[in-house]
């Protein structure tokens, strides 16, 4: 096999692991912080790629000015989802917040169904789309790297925020305890509107990327939840900074299965879902 | 005694759906082909709800339930194929590879509860897909899938029949073996709610570790409910591929069926018989009338029933009436007590 080639599988799967990232990162401030497990999470990512798509085709606004547009209104879908539904099932049993959350997931998927139709949308006609870099016999496109670069920084810029900001240490004392937090003056409940708004916009920035860099239909939603569920999982729940390196390690994966096995394109979800599954049954072996 | 009250109306209602096609020819003439196809949508919705349940009681929120209802497809399909046996040994056959399947995944996936057994059998569903997608076609059919012989094909009798009534032979032909499938689902239901098992289950969801303490075997009894709850499934996956005739990975193993699975027994009423059967026949009502008024997405009134049940109904249709009525109950008995006092 031409050694290149190997080099190509890894340079795409490092800028395929900051979106990842992005997403993740997302899912796991909710876990972390609500200690909801939410599988509405990659809905949002989707629908920050349509609204994306929409004002571009629409409004004629360039996906870079679109993040403006996209971001405060996944915040907002995300604050009005906490209050309405949310909020009402905290100290309802996990499986009844986890069944609830996948009554929103198939509400919004097929709410963009009924909006977008089935049929995978693009966003043709940005000259930035087609731009890349050769080096060595590898090439890069300009928009995975920006990408890449901006998923990075605000995966860092959410860390810092966790610990540096005022409302960061607010939301790590409520996921730490939730009582002590509400004792020493917390207003819980906003701290977690917030949380779960915030998580909500991360995913619809991530949208914005996989508008431009690939062309989406309405069902992409629920493989972005399980692949973010999974890094997640691999970095340890609620872990925001592991979240890092499980993205590195799945993207790279996906991205070398996709290269060196033959039929590989299809074959990388599957064997992106054993690898799901195996690492949970793994871990339920050994910690029993 | 206790027996006789439950089988009374299970015979009831097998006679009912018996005699259900000849009615309904009766009463609407032609339209009753399509009534007929309506009607065995619901019955299907019936046994995926209630051999759903099956397993929820053990506390295992399963999202493979689409894993054994393709399996069943498939083995059905690849039978009709490459053997040449009559075509309806597929059918138990389809059931019996889920039996195995699910025996398999439970095994592996025994230790993992709530939020990582729904992921890892979600998960697994969809490592499925792919493989039924990756073998070789001409054993398969690969992406496109496979056509599927149908199980009913009526003879035309120019002397004694009218066109239509070939539609309603093969439709009546398969409700009628929906209609067994779901007496078949009910009995193993009633059976789990009425034996012992009634407490292993319940006890294995409340807290394993007392369950264990108490003499129950967690991991032989979620074993059962696994297959218990499999083998209805498969089978009606089975019937399902004869009755649309193709097989294909997208479709048969579909997250649409385990979706369906699911939100009909928490929308009638969660480990009960009777709350999978009436919720079934509600939402395939409304399902119907979402179909006709939206081309895509009418899975979204199942989203909206999941919601509000979770935040309005956590007992379901079935739990909230019962309790409801108990309360009526036993309000009048003190009432009726303060009165003799």
């Amino acid at each position: 096999m031409d050694p290149s080639l190997i080099l190509q599988a890894i340079v795409s799967g490092v800028l395929a692991s900051g979106l990842y990232a992005l997403v993740s990162v997302g899912l796991a401030l909710a876990i972390g912080v609500i200690g909801i497990v939410n599988f509405a999470h990659g809905e949002f990512f989707m629908i920050g790629a349509f609204l994306t798509y929409t004002l571009f085709v629409v409004f004629g606004i360039d996906p870079v000015l679109a993040v403006l547009f996209v971001a405060p209104a996944l915040f907002l879908l995300g604050a009005v989802l906490y209050r309405s539904t949310i909020q009402h099932v905290l100290s309802a049993p996990e499986l009844n917040q986890m069944l609830l959350t996948f009554g929103i997931g198939i509400v919004l998927q097929n709410l963009a169904l009924l909006i977008w139709g089935g049929d995978p949308v693009s966003i043709a006609g940005i000259e930035y789309r087609s731009v890349g870099y050769r080096f060595a016999g590898i090439s890069v496109g300009l928009v995975s790297l920006v990408s890449f670069a901006v998923s990075l920084a605000l995966v860092i810029g959410l860390n810092l925020a966790l610990t540096r900001t005022r409302l960061g240490r607010a939301m790590r004392a409520v996921a730490q305890n939730r009582t002590g937090a509400a004792l020493v003056g917390l207003e819980v409940n906003r701290v977690y509107l917030v949380a779960f708004a915030l998580s909500a916009l991360l995913a619809g920035i991530g949208g914005v990327m996989i508008a431009v860099i690939q062309s989406p239909t309405p069902t992409i939603g629920l493989a972005f939840t399980l692949k973010a569920f999974s890094i997640t999982v691999l970095a340890g729940l609620g872990n925001i900074r592991g979240i890092l390196a499980a993205s590195l390690v799945v993207a790279l994966s996906e991205s070398l299965v996709a290269t060196l096995v033959p039929n590989g394109g299809t074959l990388s979800n599957a064997v992106f879902f054993a690898i799901i599954f195996l690492a949970l049954v793994w871990r339920s072996r050994r910690t029993v | 005694m206790k027996l006789l009250r439950d089988l009374l109306p299970i015979a009831a209602f097998a006679l009912f759906l018996w005699f259900l096609p000849d009615l309904l020819r009766a009463f609407a003439g032609r339209a009753s082909v399509s009534y007929l196809s309506l009607v065995t949508n619901g019955v299907g919705l019936a046994i995926l709800a209630l051999s759903w349940d099956i397993l929820a009681r053990t506390g295992q929120l399963s999202l493979a339930h689409a894993a054994f209802y393709g399996t069943g497809a498939y083995v059905t399909a690849i039978m009709a194929r490459h053997l040449d046996l009559p075509l309806w040994i597929g059918i138990p056959a389809g059931g019996l590879v889920a039996v195995i399947l699910a025996l398999g995944v439970g095994a592996v996936t025994l230790r993992l509860r709530g939020i990582y057994f729904a992921i890892a059998t979600l998960a697994f569903t969809e490592v499925l897909k792919s493989v039924f997608r990756h073998l070789p076609t001409p054993f398969a059919g690969g992406a496109a899938g496979i056509n599927v012989e149908p199980l009913f094909r009526p003879v035309f009798d120019a002397a004694t029949m009218e066109r239509w009534e070939i539609a309603f032979f093969r439709n009546e032909g398969y409700f009628l073996l929906y209609a067994l499938l779901l007496i078949i689902t009910i009995l193993l239901s009633l059976m789990t709610r009425r034996s012992r098992l009634r407490q292993a289950f319940t006890a294995i969801r409340t807290n394993e570790e007392v369950a264990a303490i108490m003499g129950v075997h967690p991991a032989r009894m979620k074993l059962l409910a696994f297959a218990l709850s499999s083998f209805a499934v498969g089978m009606l996956g089975a019937v399902h591929a004869h009755r649309v005739g193709s097989v294909v990975p997208e479709g048969s193993f579909s997250v649409e069926t385990t979706v369906l699975a699911l939100v009909t027994p928490i929308f009638g009423g969660l480990y009960t018989t009777l709350g999978p059967i009436v919720g079934a026949g509600m939402l395939a009502g409304i399902e119907e009338t979402l179909k006709r008024n939206l081309a895509d997405g009418y899975l979204i009134g199942y989203g909206v029933v999941l919601i509000l049940s979770i935040l309005f109904l956590p007992k379901g249709l079935v739990g909230t009436t019962r309790a409801w009525w108990s309360r009526r109950q036993s309000k009048s008995m003190d009432t009726a007590e303060e009165g003799s006092a």
